[in-house]
């Protein structure tokens, strides 16, 4: 299970205050969003000039993170036995390899070999490497290939769990990321065109977009999209989510809207858990309970039923994925 | 749409024309005494609103000013340095800066919102947001049973089950330590332990004066009640001094008694930290409350009684359908709009 979720120290009478109030049917969040709605965001692209591709996003909380995706040619490790090249017509298959792409996490406080950066950046590096069409992307010929560095820096101290807010730049930086273009003979050692605007980018249109991870929260029978911390540290559960846009090629084909394509669920420790019980009676035993609520921790796990319409919410058609890809298309565009 | 993303806001251009400010902002060293304030006859500070000086910048190497806050002189030196990043205030002689950004300094007399981080032998350890943890000793809360009884071994046993880590008081500065270590109280019924209601944190009263950004303010009273519309019935907001905030369902105070039946309201009831039964309606409306709170300081607005109930009224008419709603951004800026009209 995931490092959970930075604790925010909250007296038993807050908790039972938030999670009564989000369990509530409709649920009264603290800040007065509906359930679905996201806090505003400030996002832009091609910040870094050295960069293929770069952006920084600030979340209303006043979190900021800027990512930035460097390509480097690289040498492909030759491997004889395994050459599966030319097909009958000599058309050469592109096969990516997962260490094509790497990630590195920074953050403000936490040595690079922390448990969190660690891990965020595996979630993150698994959700983009799901989608095998982008390390198929990275191949250029037999001997060559693109090496795909992206490097994500939170500029603020982590105050709550920073995996959307790093989710969701990591996302603007590759959809703005151009390689050059070629112009060699693809089996010649690569030549590429120095003029940067004919360079071709890394998620064409006819391409399905980059991942974007998700936290969702379930706090009785409430299902939470981008929660604050104290919604974090009242959560019954909190999975993360990663999804990306349907392929344009289903898109067309199928009637209406198609879901958005679930790439990797993970499931988060939730800090309340750890939460002390809140106390009914005084120091003494004589003194009588009150009655009204106690904060209790949550115990168990999630409900099948429950998971299943967390994953609806967030993939159907018109559901949270949609928005937020939507969104932050807009951004590039 | 479930989800807004804007562009970010242009950065704010920053005059940096020194020339142009000189004499309007900064000490001349001509060593002239400044008569403008005096022939204005004006009370008020002036502050440069445009210059912001850094830690170690040099302000002033003439012997005719004098230090104030914020400011320091170098070994063997005369000159005053700026010691935080600020802006300047000029009273007649005397030079300070403003920080952009400070804790909060206590004070005696504060009435403060603290959580509590840790537990001691005979004391409670308080975050207020100030420097450094606040104190809170044993002797200085009201024990169950009676406000004239001694602390004995057995409460000091029991600590934890006044206050334990990450409950919520409020309290009194009692005395500040010469460190700005502050000590609080909460010997009076109205101090204690906070239920039934929500916390939010925003910037307090960093001890300085003049212009200062949104947060709570100093003020006659940190702690009213506000009917509240929509059937959400009474709610209390506490203010503290510190810049934290509580706003809770209002509970009926217990009538005022004798300093001889003191013991029959102080009882344990007071250390429970169970709420009471609390209608969705009074929820929504705690939470339009915090709304209106966050919306003024993002407006770098004075968070006080008046402007509060101001920013509540304006958030309520604007919100026809009962609905709630999120009070950021568009919103946001139109209640704070008219609460400052209003």
């Amino acid at each position: 299970m995931a490092p959970s979720a930075t604790q925010t120290l909250l007296s038993p009478a807050e908790l039972s205050y938030i999670h009564h109030s989000l369990s509530l049917s409709p649920p009264i969040r603290p800040d007065g969003r509906s359930p679905t709605e996201f806090r505003p965001l400030f996002a832009e692209t091609d910040i870094l000039p050295n960069t293929n591709g770069s952006a920084r996003v600030c979340f209303a909380d006043g979190s900021e993170a800027i990512a930035g995706v460097k390509a480097e040619v690289e040498r492909s490790i030759a491997r004889p036995g395994l050459d599966i090249s030319a097909d009958d017509d000599g058309e050469e298959e592109r096969h990516g390899e997962n260490a094509w792409v790497e990630m590195s996490i920074e953050i403000p406080g936490h040595r690079d070999d922390d448990a969190l950066p660690v891990f965020l950046a595996a979630m993150l590096t698994e959700a983009l490497l799901a989608d095998s069409e982008l390390k198929d992307r990275l191949w250029i010929n037999r001997r060559f290939h693109w090496k795909l560095y992206i490097d994500i820096l939170l500029l603020s101290p982590p105050s709550s769990y920073p995996l959307p807010l790093l989710s969701l730049t990591t996302h603007l930086s590759l959809l703005s990321t151009h390689l050059p273009a070629l112009i060699s003979d693809p089996a010649d050692d690569p030549l590429f065109n120095d003029d940067w605007h004919s360079a071709t980018p890394l998620y064409p249109p006819s391409s399905s977009t980059p991942p974007v991870t998700l936290l969702v929260t379930t706090i009785g029978e409430t299902i939470l999209l981008d929660p604050t911390p104290e919604e974090l540290a009242v959560a019954d559960a909190v999975l993360a989510l990663s999804v990306a846009a349907p392929l344009p090629s289903k898109a067309k084909k199928g009637k209406g809207n198609p879901q958005a394509r679930l790439l990797a669920i993970r499931t988060l420790d939730p800090p309340s858990r750890l939460t002390p019980l809140g106390t009914t009676a005084g120091p003494t035993e004589g003194a009588p309970p009150r009655t009204g609520m106690a904060w209790a921790p949550p115990q168990g796990g999630l409900k099948r039923e429950l998971l299943s319409r967390v994953i609806k919410a967030v993939v159907a058609p018109g559901g949270g994925a949609e928005e937020v890809l939507a969104g932050l298309a807009g951004v590039v565009a | 749409m479930a989800i807004t993303i804007l562009p970010p806001p242009p950065a704010q251009l920053v005059n940096y024309d020194v020339s142009d400010s000189e004499d309007e902002d900064m000490p001349d060293a001509q060593g002239d005494i400044d008569m403008e304030g005096a022939v204005r006859g004006s009370k008020r500070p002036r502050t440069s609103g445009h210059h912001i000086v850094t830690p170690g910048e040099l302000i002033a190497d003439d012997t005719q000013w004098m230090r104030g806050h914020g400011t320091y002189h170098p070994p063997s030196s005369t000159a005053i340095h700026a010691s935080v990043a600020g802006t300047i205030l000029k009273t007649n002689k005397l030079l300070s800066v403003i920080p952009l950004r400070a804790r909060y300094v206590p004070e005696i007399g504060d009435l403060i919102v603290g959580r509590i981080i840790e537990v001691q032998a005979r004391r409670w350890k308080v975050d207020v947001a100030a420097p450094l943890l606040a104190a809170l000793p044993l002797s200085g809360i009201n024990l169950p049973g009676g406000i004239l009884r001694r602390r004995t071994a057995v409460d000091e046993l029991n600590i934890r089950s006044f206050f334990t880590e990450g409950d919520l008081l409020v309290a009194e500065v009692q005395s500040v330590y010469e460190s700005g270590m502050a000590v609080l109280h909460t010997r009076s019924l109205r101090y204690g332990k906070l239920r039934n209601g929500f916390f939010m944190s925003v910037s307090g009263t960093g001890g300085g004066a003049g212009a200062r950004r949104g947060g709570v303010a100093r003020s006659r009273r940190q702690v009213f009640t506000l009917t509240t519309g929509r059937g959400g019935g009474e709610v209390d907001v506490i203010l503290g001094v510190n810049g934290f905030i509580w706003i809770s369902k209002h509970v009926e105070a217990p009538k005022e008694v004798g300093i001889t039946r003191l013991e029959e309201s102080v009882s344990y009831e007071m250390y429970s930290s169970t709420n009471d039964d609390i209608a969705p309606e009074t929820r929504r409306e705690i939470g339009r409350v915090a709304g209106c709170v966050r919306a003024l300081v993002e407006a770098g607005k004075r968070v006080d009684e008046d402007l509060v109930v101001r920013a509540y009224e304006a958030a309520l008419e604007g919100d026809e359908e009962g609905e709630g709603g999120y009070l950021g951004g568009e919103r946001g800026r139109f209640v704070v709009e008219a609460a400052m009209v209003g």
